[in-house]
């Protein structure tokens, strides 16, 4: 038997907007965040799929979207705590000709 | 890492070392294409490229194609080539200077077999069995991790890659250039986003500027080609898995070169000058992206997947390595490396590089990968710009 882990989604940095799923998650799920160093909950709000983003902060249009503490994007449309980060609602700053 | 991790290798008369013993039939051009293979099917063992172009390719085209060509022949896994073509001087000049490595080169032409491939065939397929003969009589002996060069390769990646797979490949990119070896990786448009932090990495300022100009001119390419980066890369594959933006999957690609200082940026496959770790600007694709790693001489691939990818180099065994904890259950005959435990949190990163890199010197030492066994390996150059 193996142990289960203690969080179900990571922040890779403190300065992050989103965290990555380590497992399917449900939407009303209070899940465990890890932080560096640190252990949080959240509430998700929708389904989000292995490997997909939740938002940890909410995100205004326009505002930078960070993950491993570096800019990945920008918000398109506003962002609740606990909401699905994807192409819907963060957009690239680059290479868009 | 201990002073004594060795492998077992093919020394070479240039001072090299080869993973693998294979006599290469390689087709300079594109009227030889079925010949090589012809002659290929013949001889137990051997390996097959082919370049589907030749006259009319131009300038800068012309320049990689054939330092291609050659690097593919000069590869340390390489033990004895045949090149073929279509004319002398083209087969000549390939075949002279794989053969300043000092290993076994034959060449024909078309032209010399009074332009008949049945003819090309017998003389070809009698040239390559004793090349076949003469390297079978090679034996591998122990050798250095500094004898090493890595290509370091992501495709159909997914967060798990940039989270786990990535980092955990810059660990063994790590042990083997403080070692004294090699390592390289490319896709240059997966620097975007993620270009500021590998030139604070530069060895010079000079390394530091070749790195952002070559992300100024693949964001370019993009422009001019009025293209939209979002589906191209990320791709349709990428997004279903949950990468967003270039940028995203730009920092998770670059943690596989891991954290030593950047030597150089080096042309499509172009060898490079000094050990260490390099970046090459070259197209993301990984068909063409791995040829040009293995034309530059790296003798092994470790190559991460988010939702699996069996595609590997013919010539450079290609270790697949997966983070994603449903891929690493579906894939069992595709993943040479199951790093889902880190994912989970279940092992430390540190614990999974040493089994990853006793993985690597056992593949290196002639364990087979899923890749070689199931016969998944190509090599594909890059064309650059328009033909006569």
């Amino acid at each position: 038997m193996t142990l289960a882990p203690t969080w179900d989604a990571i922040v890779l940095d403190e300065a992050d907007g989103v965290a990555t799923a380590l497992r399917p998650l449900e939407a009303g799920q209070t899940i465990h965040l890890r932080y560096p160093g640190r252990i949080a909950e959240l509430t998700v709000s929708e389904a989000i799929a292995l490997c997909h983003k939740v938002a940890v902060t909410d995100l205004e249009p326009g505002e930078p979207v960070r993950k491993y503490g570096e800019v990945i994007g920008e918000a398109s449309a506003p962002i609740r705590r606990g909401a699905w980060v994807h192409v819907h609602n963060l957009r690239s700053l680059r290479g868009r000709g | 890492m201990a002073e004594t991790d060795r492998f077992l290798g093919y020394r070479r008369s240039d001072g090299t070392v080869g993973v693998r013993n294979d006599v290469l039939v390689l087709s300079a051009t594109g009227l030889t294409g079925p010949t090589a293979r012809r002659i290929c099917a013949a001889i137990q063992g051997s390996k097959t490229v082919s370049m589907p172009y030749d006259a009319g390719v131009l300038g800068e085209d012309e320049a990689a194609q054939h330092r291609a060509l050659v690097g593919l022949g000069r590869n340390p896994n390489v033990g004895a080539v045949l090149v073929i073509g279509g004319n002398p001087p083209k087969v000549e000049r390939i075949a002279e200077a794989v053969a300043s490595t000092g290993k076994p080169v034959e060449a024909l032409s078309l032209d010399d077999c009074g332009h008949d491939a049945l003819v090309l065939t017998d003389k070809g397929v009698r040239a390559g069995a004793k090349l076949a003969r003469d390297v079978s009589s090679q034996r591998r002996e122990p050798a250095p991790v500094s004898a090493l060069f890595l290509g370091l390769e992501c495709g159909r990646s997914d967060p798990s890659s940039g989270l786990t797979a990535n980092p955990l490949l810059g660990l063994i990119a790590d042990r083997v250039v403080d070692a004294g070896g090699s390592a390289v990786i490319g896709e240059a448009t997966e620097w975007l986003g993620a270009e500021h932090l590998l030139a604070r990495r530069a060895a010079s300022p000079a390394v530091a500027q070749a790195i952002l100009e070559a992300v100024r001119g693949r964001e370019q390419l993009a422009m001019d080609a009025g293209v939209d980066l979002l589906g191209h890369n990320p791709g349709p594959t990428n997004i279903a898995a949950g990468l967003s933006t270039i940028e995203e999957k730009s920092l998770g690609n670059i943690a596989k070169s891991g954290s030593r200082p950047i030597q150089s940026v080096l042309a499509y496959a172009q060898a490079p000058p000094t050990p260490g770790l390099h970046l090459m600007d070259a197209p993301a694709y990984a068909p063409e992206s791995l040829t040009g790693f293995t034309a530059a001489g790296a003798q092994v691939m470790l190559f991460t997947t988010g939702v699996g990818n069996s595609f590997t180099s013919l010539l450079a065994p290609t270790l697949k390595v997966s983070a994603n904890p449903e891929t690493c259950a579906r894939l069992d005959v595709q993943l040479d490396f199951e790093a889902a435990e880190v994912f989970l949190g279940r092992e430390p990163i540190e614990a999974a590089a040493d089994r990853l890199f006793q993985t690597l010197l056992d593949v290196a030492s002639g364990t087979a990968t899923w890749g070689e066994i199931l016969g998944e390996g190509e090599e594909v150059v890059s064309r650059f710009g328009a033909a006569l």
